[in-house]
Formats: structure tokens, sequence, C-alpha cells
């Protein structure tokens, strides 16, 4: 569904992106993870029109996001990192401005289903700026809902939001999924990409560090973590199983912690950075 | 029918944002102190070319306000909107051709302008001045509008900063208020200078506003200002077609 090749941006020497290489299949939850100044947010802007690439080629549906412009923006649309709505207007409001400009059919009653879906219908008559910030992110995921988009972009979903809130959200875009849209999301969350994307690339710096199902990438650097501190130092040790983590916590003088592996053991791995500072 | 929908935003967006008692007074305020402290100064006892000053000073005032507000408002919304806010990516990602942008961004900005041109219309009229209401003078204020809402676009695209739009307001709308024959004949200044303002489109939307009749130089003020507008129509959909982040 979304091709790319060898896609490259620069901000004048700067490199944002450096060849990234992806195709995400039709359908498919699919998370970019990395930390900030990865190049996720500069893939979002390339693939959603945005930005021009610097170089390479990337296409959605056999669309390309230079060439064909006109007739790829009707089938995607974007959740940005940033709250774009206009806070004086109502959540009704926002949601009607934007769906003219996607020309959607039968406009009121579309706006007041989705409303009603995503437990809104009650605070539309407000005006955005009174809604608290779970309910912006949702009023933004339901709006770009409302061009029934085949691909959806969502640039950190849950940022800033409280786990439960986050939850939510997680539970609203697998509903999307089921239905059948491709979803591709940004995140700095590990638990995020775990619980939610079929698969996961992991970039850094601008470049494509692995990419695979979070289970698979995990069970790549091996399932177990032992954990050790020493002084003020932190070291983990990935192990292959639960027997191994035994075997060396034995070894162990101290106190020491046992855990499943995670993506951020994985990022660690690949980088030697940590994921979130 | 996507300018139709750009052009209701922004006005709602004005409305909810700006349109109360302080913004009408301060939108007015400059002009009113222009007009207090050249017009009633000078007042009557200064005769132009046969007319007095007030009735001199009233439409260049009137093109002036059409000018700021019609370009502060595009200039502004669109910078806030894109830096800020980042509201107006919502145009740019949506299946809306650069042309749509900015003929609704325009006409908001023309429409504000117009506004503000009308209450001082008005308030001329109640302190006695004398206007020629030909078509020519609603097609120069209409024009002049146009050329500065979509100079604002251009502005509030090409600005990196909302402090930027400032430094374009100083060098350029600024001199233009001061030169281009608001408050003086400009037949009076040197040679030199005279040619730079012939430049200037605030000059000619002043010529049309103050012509009695379609005489050539009205002419040729009505078809300078008309290129402008048309060159600034261009530049500002060629700047949306190219925006890149």
């Amino acid at each position: 569904m979304i091709v790319t090749e060898n896609l490259q941006k620069y901000y004048g020497s700067t490199c944002a992106l450096e060849g990234l290489t992806l195709h995400i299949r039709e359908g498919e939850i699919f998370g970019l993870l990395g930390p900030n100044g990865a190049g996720k947010t500069t893939t979002i802007k390339i693939l959603t029109t945005l930005t021009y690439p610097s170089g390479g080629r990337a296409s959605i549906g056999g669309l390309d996001v230079v060439r064909d412009r006109p007739r790829l923006k009707p089938l995607i649309a974007v959740c940005p990192q940033d709250i774009n709505l206009d806070r004086e207007l109502t959540a009704f409001e926002n949601l009607w401005f934007y769906g003219r400009l996607y020309r959607v059919p039968d406009l009121k009653r579309r706006i007041n289903e989705l409303l009603e879906w995503g437990q809104l219908a009650e605070r539309a008559r407000e005006p955005v700026k009174k809604l608290s910030g779970g309910l912006m992110r949702r009023l933004l995921i339901l709006r770009a809902l409302l061009s029934r988009p085949r691909v959806l972009f969502l640039d950190e979903p849950t940022v800033g939001l409280d786990p439960q809130i986050r939850r939510q959200l997680w539970d609203m875009i697998r509903h999307l999924q089921a239905q059948g849209i491709t979803v591709l999301l940004t995140t700095h969350y590990i638990e995020e990409a775990e619980s939610l994307c079929h698969r996961v690339a992991i970039l850094n710096r601008g470049r494509l560090m692995a990419l695979d199902a979070p289970k698979t990438l995990i069970s790549r650097v091996g399932g177990y973590v032992v954990e050790t501190v020493d002084g003020y130092q932190r070291r983990y040790r990935l192990v292959k199983d639960r027997g191994e983590a035994y075997d060396r916590a034995r070894e162990e003088p101290d106190g020491v912690l046992i855990r499943q592996a995670n993506l951020e053991d994985v990022f660690i791995q690949l980088t030697g950075e940590r994921l979130s500072p | 029918m996507n300018v139709l929908t750009i052009f209701l935003k922004d006005m709602l967006l004005f409305q909810r944002r700006l349109l109360r008692l302080g913004y009408v007074i301060s939108t007015l305020f400059a002009p009113l102190l222009y007009l207090g402290a050249f017009g009633l100064g000078l007042g009557r006892r200064v005769q132009l070319g046969g007319t007095s000053y007030l009735d001199f000073l009233l439409p260049g005032l009137i093109a002036m306000s059409s000018m700021t507000n019609s370009y502060n408002w595009v200039a502004s919304s669109l910078n806030m909107g894109r830096l800020y806010y980042r509201t107006f990516q919502i145009y740019l990602q949506a299946p809306v051709a650069p042309w749509e942008i900015v003929a609704g961004q325009a006409l908001a900005g023309v429409v504000r302008g117009l506004m503000a041109a009308l209450v001082l219309l008005l308030l001329g009229l109640l302190l006695g001045g004398t206007f020629n209401l030909h078509p020519l003078f609603w097609l120069g204020l209409l024009l002049n509008g146009l050329v500065f809402a979509t100079f604002g676009v251009v502005v509030g695209l090409k600005s990196k900063s909302h402090e930027d739009t400032a430094t374009f307001t100083n060098f350029f709308i600024l001199p233009m208020a001061f030169f281009g024959g608001t408050f003086f004949p400009v037949e009076e200044m040197p040679r030199l200078v005279q040619h730079l303002i012939f430049l200037l489109p605030l000059y000619h939307a002043n010529r049309l506003l103050r012509t009695p009749y379609l005489n050539p130089e009205a002419w040729l003020s009505l078809v300078l200002l008309t290129a402008a507008a048309a060159l600034c129509v261009a530049v500002s959909i060629r700047h949306i077609r190219r925006y890149s982040e």
C-alpha cells in the first residue's frame, strides 16, 4: 500500500532521512519507532504531501506522492503531532469545514455519526479550546476519518496523554484497522509500538535500523533481560530464555531483575543509545 | 466551493477571534489619528488644486486602511495558522488546488479591507467630506485590497516567525502609506522620487479613488494596478505550489 524507495530528505547539509525503503501492506498497522530526530515526522510529511523529498521515491496505492498529488490526497488523512484544530470553532464546525474540503457526501449526518461513535456528541457545540487534551486528540482522529481514507497517518497520536486515555485511543485505532484502513503511526513509546503495531520499523538519525514484527525483533536480540545495579550504573544483559536468565542471576552477588525483553532493548542493542532519555 | 469554504472559515475565525469593540476601535485608531492630526489640523484652511485638504486626505486614508487591513489579516492569520496553530497545513494536505487557497484567503482579506474602508467612508461623509463615488473608486478599492491581500499571502508563507511579518510591514507597507500619496500630492516631490513612487500600487489606488472621471491618468493607474494584482496573485499561487516544510 505504501512504498518508499531510498527516500531522502536534506535540510541544507543536515540529513533528516537517509535512504528509507519501506513496503507497508494494505490493512496493516505499521509503526515508525525512534527517538526525536529519527526522521519519523519527516517521513510522514513527505507521504502526506507537506514536504518534497530530496531524493528517492514514495507512493501510496500506486500513486506517486509528488507527481500524483491531486489524485492521492483524497485517499489519505493525517493526524499531525500538533493538535491543529481551530480552537475558537466548535468540534462540529471543525469537522464541517474539513469535510467540505474533502467533498464528504451527506456531511452533516456523517459528522453526527462520527461524533456519536467517538463519544463527543455532547461536547460538539462547545469551542474546541474548552476540551481536554485527550478529547482534542480524539476529535483529531475523528476529523481524519471523516473522508473515509484508505490510509491513515498518525504522528505521535498519544503523546502527552494519560495511560488510560492512551488505551482508549489504541482501541480506536485497532477498530479502524479492523475496518480495513491501513495505519502508519509514529511513536517513541515502546508499549504503543509493541501492543498496537503488526510491524515496526526502528529509525535512528534518519536511518532504518530494523524492520519486523515486534515479537520477532525482540526474540532476535534474546527474549529476556537480566538487569543488575552496580553503584549508579544499571547493566543490562540480553539472554536467550528464562533458564539462561536464572543461571546469570545466580552468578550475580547483588540484587537482580529478570524481565522480558522489549523494543527498547532492541533499540539499545542496535544503536547503543537509549530510546527515551 | 473550496474557495467559499476557506473564505467562510476565515471570516468565522475573524469574527470569533477579533471582532470585538476593542478591536474595531483599534483598527480605526490609526486612520482616525491621522485624520485628527492632519485633516482637522490643516483642515479647510489648506487648499490643494481647488479642493480642501480634508477632501484630499479622506480618499487617501480609505485606500491606506484597505491596504493595511487586507494585508494584516491575511499575513498574520496565515503566518500564525502555518507556524503556530498549524491549521494552514490542513489546506495544503487536503485536495485543494493552490489557486483555491489563494482565492479563499485573498477574498477574506479583501472583504476586511472593504469593511474598514466603508467605516471610514461613512465617517468621512459625516465629517462633511465629498467623494467621487464612481465605479472607478470601488474598482480601485477592490484591486488595492487584492494586491495587498495576496502580498499578505506571500509574506505569511515566507516569514519564519511572527516578528518577521513585522519586518515586511516596516519595509513595504509603512513606506507605501507615507509615500504613496496618502497625505500629500506627490507632484511636489523630486523627480527621481516621483519615479519610484510611480511603482507603488497604493499610489495608483489613490489616483483611482481621487479621479473625478476616467481620464488617461486614471486609465493608466487602472491598468498598472490590475497588473500589480495579477502579479501578486501569480506569485502567491506559485509560493503555495512550491511549499515544502
